[in-house]
């Protein structure tokens, strides 16, 4: 198998090799009022969130702007925090998504007023998508799946969570997660047959 | 029904995750300026000090690098102190030649000096 070991949480400046305390000790430091641990827990857990937003919205700068307010939602809320009951990343995890489905709707409607004058705008945004994600065939195929295939597809096969974290995030059942990614691998693999397709006649 | 094998599919997968996206440098600052104007905000609205604000302070100029550093320096000068080199001067030597004080006034200055410039 690939190396997988790899762990975005590194992006930034490491720390010299002490004990981790978890995500939940921090946030309760947080609530404390210590500033460390807001640094900590932005290294530790913007990138997941940051990563997810990126391929779920496949547009970098919406991507960061939602992981700035998932993080927001994580500041304010750390005093409300229960150690114990769920995984910090769990949470993070949801509200990202949440917001990332938030600025689809909200995108959605805004895009097709204001795009140009033509004869068909919808048709010209999907080109402009198109030619956005030409570059990565999977960021165009996952941007064609259900919203829920979608999310569970890349919980759990490119941000490698287990599908029982992957329920808790997406408030279903291990059966459900299980169901939702095996369709969206099918669709998928039909999508990007389909893809090699269309580009032996686009590109020639 | 065309599909493309799993082993692509699984490749591509593995691909996607290799590129996860590093944080960039200046959202960690977004994410951590917004951190602290919370923090701050809820400090001032509770009235209680900053837990750990000598540790914060400690940050502040710089942390572990610069204290380490410090060590170092004061290290060198109680060393330097304690047993000069051959090549600087004894600071004994500075202290006993203070003790014989000599005053500008001792020179004797005033007549021919200040004659010679007038």
């Amino acid at each position: 198998m690939e190396d997988l070991t790899s762990h975005p949480e590194q992006a930034r400046g490491g720390s010299a090799a002490m004990p981790e305390p978890s995500d939940d000790a921090l946030l309760g430091r947080f609530a404390d009022g210590d500033a460390m641990a807001a640094r900590l827990l932005t290294d530790r857990l913007g990138p997941r969130s940051f990563s997810v937003a990126l391929r779920m919205l496949g547009n970098r700068s919406e991507a960061e702007d939602i992981t700035q307010e998932a993080m927001m939602r994580l500041w304010q809320m750390a005093p409300d925090w229960v150690p114990g009951q769920a995984q910090v990343s769990t949470w993070l995890y949801r509200v990202t998504l949440n917001l990332c489905v938030d600025q689809r709707r909200r995108k959605r409607p805004q895009t097709l007023e204001n795009a140009p004058e033509v004869q068909d705008g919808a048709a010209s945004v999907v080109d402009r998508m198109q030619d956005d994600a030409r570059k990565d065939a999977l960021q165009t195929a996952l941007g064609q799946l259900p919203e829920r295939q979608q999310q569970a597809v890349i919980l759990r096969h490119i941000e490698e969570l287990p599908n029982p974290e992957i329920a808790g995030i997406m408030d279903i059942s291990v059966e459900a997660v299980e169901s939702l990614i095996a369709r969206g691998k099918r669709a998928l693999a039909a999508s990007l047959a389909g893809r090699r397709d269309e580009l032996g006649y686009e590109n020639g | 029904m065309k599909m493309a094998d799993n082993d692509e599919l699984e490749n591509l997968f593995a691909q996607a995750r290799q590129e996860r996206p590093a944080l960039p440098e200046d959202l960690a600052v977004r994410i951590e300026t917004d951190a602290e104007a919370v923090r701050l905000r809820r400090l001032n609205a509770t009235g209680r000090p900053a837990r750990r604000s000598w540790l914060q302070a400690f940050e502040g100029v710089g942390g572990w690098r610069v204290l380490g550093g410090l060590v170092a320096a004061s290290a060198a000068g109680v060393w330097i102190g304690f047993s000069a080199p051959a090549f600087l001067p004894d600071p004994a030597n500075f202290i006993y030649a203070q003790e014989t004080t000599f005053l500008v006034a001792d020179l004797n200055l005033d007549a021919d000096f200040l004659e010679a410039e007038e």
